[in-house]
């Protein structure tokens, strides 16, 4: 039922912490940064860009195989750590690309550096406040309250029943674990940083942002602050999509951007 | 060394109003059950009950007074135990005043010096200063991070001890309560300061914290068995620190009623069971929210093959309760002779009872008191 992939597992010394990564395909780098429940390793979708693209998917500090060195404690260091992650890779005009949590920090590294950014890709992302409404509570609910948050459409989930499956020991760990530290980078203020919209400002890569219409984490009414904040920048909205369109409307997410790469011939 | 018995009183001051009817829709009892169940005037009138509580219980013979601290919590109508020490210092003569506690990880540690310092001159040196990091909910409420409740609650510990034990002006560089300038003009009249008391129910890192510090670690009502494993932790970190530990070292709180008749007694008792089934009810991310607990919590609780959930009981019956010691209600020889087995069982220092709940009737609270106070504890501590 699972497709073989070609995504492998590697580690990568970053200035003395130990980096897990999955990688694969060929072409220029993308580098694809997670949201707060952690990493899913490598992905369908990963797969599907690998075609065009060499896909580098780490685990950012404190999630999964990743040791969070003791100065990462706001979503600035991770920004900050993640720059160092793509020096010791020493990529060269990458794809910065990052979903939620992973969203904000690709978007704070932007804002602090984008010379080496080709092209910058915000899925749902964390990181602007709503004008109107809120970004959902995430951390006080259930587990199931949280999925349900999470797609629109339970029935456009590939392998659905890998959502809602009892989990091992070893796996309950690590997710109690990413949720400490996302509890630790995104509780306050509330997974977005005011000063944010006005660094965007200076970010001068093309920018893609893609929303799910009826995310029910973080509404798509942020998109459109995204949009506004970064000059140039266009917004793709995926209809009958909650929060991440990677997964949930996979096809129509991955000619979006390939799409946008290409015709801004990357 | 030989320690003297103390037996303290203890009243959470329940909003005993409320009904499990009105807490049945909501999703929790804490966050999700609305204020607009709180009638101010009714208020007034519980608060006059309980503190006259306080002052029998000094009049009667009760060594302290013990008191607690809660927020968004019907059961417990104290978002302050300073203010209620403040009251007990002018209701009681003698009794020690036992705070357990201020929720120091998530209040200005020199405010809180400056207060319990102020406390301690009011009252002429009564106060037993207990420090908590308060449950998740305290934490939630107050709107800080889950995973800065310890190291705010260690920065502050050592804060507030500074703050009482040596003279300002001076600089506190904190990475959580950084202070330019600290020189609080109120000083404890204890020397070298107010004893520190650390709670717990069943968290084995909070006993090996207690230990460390030589603090007096107070078990709320765990069940026997697995107060008595915390207690070995406590003794084993003891020891592995060099000293050992003693009865002075390790109180427990247990709920008790007293009536003139075992009947009596039966009956007014099977209120400590009131709403119990809604108070921690809703998601366990409520209670238990990401990073209020560190990776290292959970490393020793997986390392030790100990500890159930050990809060009160919960889902025990009223006659199973009352079969496991965990809540005692009788006539005072009845109960004399359970605060014995208890105190041969566990040999604490401090008897800490919870003596009232929901809304047993005041008069009745106040018998309960009054026989304590006259019969119970001579009794016990005769031996």
């Amino acid at each position: 039922m699972t497709t073989a992939l070609s995504g492998s597992r590697t580690t990568v010394n970053v200035n003395g912490t130990a980096v897990e990564m999955y990688s694969g395909g060929s072409g220029p780098p993308l580098v694809f940064f997670h949201g707060a429940g952690g990493s899913s390793g490598w992905q369908p979708y990963h797969e599907d860009l690998a075609a065009e693209y060499t896909v580098y998917v780490p685990s950012q500090p404190g999630f999964n195989g990743t040791e969070a060195p003791g100065w990462v404690k706001t979503i600035a260091d991770v920004a900050h750590f993640n720059h160092m992650f793509i020096a010791a890779l020493g990529l060269q005009d990458i794809v910065l690309m990052g979903s939620s949590m992973g969203g904000w920090v690709s978007a704070e590294m932007a804002a602090m550096d984008d010379h080496n950014i080709d092209a910058l890709i915000l899925i749902d992302a964390a990181g602007i406040k709503p004008r109107d409404g809120e970004i959902a509570e995430i951390f006080m609910v259930s587990a199931d309250t949280r999925l349900q948050q999470r797609f629109h459409d339970p029935s456009q989930v590939e392998n659905y029943a890998n959502y809602t499956r009892e989990l091992s020991p070893e796996e309950q760990l690590v997710v109690h674990s990413n949720a400490i530290t996302a509890s630790q980078l995104c509780w306050r203020p509330y997974l977005h940083n005011p000063s944010l919209p006005h660094y965007l400002a200076r970010v001068n890569s093309p920018t893609l942002i893609v929303w799910g219409r009826e995310d029910a984490i973080i509404p798509v009414e942020c998109g459109h602050l995204f949009q506004q904040a970064i000059n140039g920048s266009q917004l793709y909205i995926i209809d009958n999509c909650g929060h991440s369109p990677a997964i949930e409307k996979r096809g129509e997410f991955v000619s979006a951007v390939t799409g946008f790469l290409n015709s801004n011939s990357f | 060394m030989a320690h003297d018995l103390e037996v303290f009183w203890f009243s959470e001051q329940p909003y005993g109003h409320v009904t499990e009817d009105d807490l049945a829709p909501y999703e929790s009892g804490r966050m999700h059950f609305p204020n607009t169940y709180f009638d101010p005037e009714k208020a007034h009138t519980l608060y006059s009950n309980y503190h006259d509580q306080y002052q029998l219980a000094d009049e009667v013979g009760f060594d302290g007074i013990m008191s607690n601290e809660h927020h968004s919590s019907y059961w417990c109508m104290k978002p302050s135990v300073n203010v209620d020490a403040a009251v007990i210092t002018q209701r009681t003569k003698k009794a020690k005043i036992a705070m357990l506690g201020n929720v120091i990880a998530v209040n200005d540690p020199v405010k809180m010096a400056e207060e319990i310092a102020m406390l301690d001159c009011i009252s002429g040196g009564r106060i037993i200063s207990g420090f908590v990091r308060g449950t998740a909910v305290e934490t939630l409420h107050a709107g800080y991070p889950p995973t800065e409740n310890r190291p705010r609650f260690e920065e502050a510990h050592d804060l507030i001890v500074k703050c009482w034990t040596e003279p300002g002006p001076f600089r506190w560089d904190g990475e959580y309560w950084p202070h330019r300038m600290v020189n609080p003009w109120v000083v404890p009249i204890q020397k070298p300061h107010p004893p520190v008391w650390f709670p717990g129910t069943g968290s084995p890192e909070s006993v090996i914290w207690a230990a460390k510090h030589r603090y007096p670690y107070m078990n709320l009502g765990s069940l026997l068995d697995l107060t008595k494993q915390l207690k070995g932790i406590y003794h084993e970190t003891a020891a592995a620190e060099g000293y050992q530990a003693g009865p002075e070292h390790f109180g427990y709180l247990i709920r008790c009623l007293v009536a003139d008749t075992d009947e009596k007694a039966q009956e007014i008792g099977r209120t400590f069971l009131w709403t119990e089934n809604h108070r921690n009810r809703g998601p366990v991310e409520f209670n238990d929210p990401p990073g209020y607990q560190s990776r290292e919590a959970l490393r020793i609780k997986m390392s030790r093959p100990l500890i159930g959930t050990g809060t009160m009981g919960r889902r025990m019956s009223y006659e199973e309760l009352q079969d496991a010691y965990n809540i005692i209600v009788g006539s005072p020889e009845t109960v004399t002779e359970k605060l014995r087995h208890i105190r041969r069982d566990l040999e604490p220092g401090y008897i800490l009872i919870y003596g009232n709940e929901g809304h047993m009737p005041h008069q009745d609270v106040m018998r309960s008191v009054e026989l304590l106070g006259t019969k119970v504890i001579p009794a016990l501590k005769e031996g």
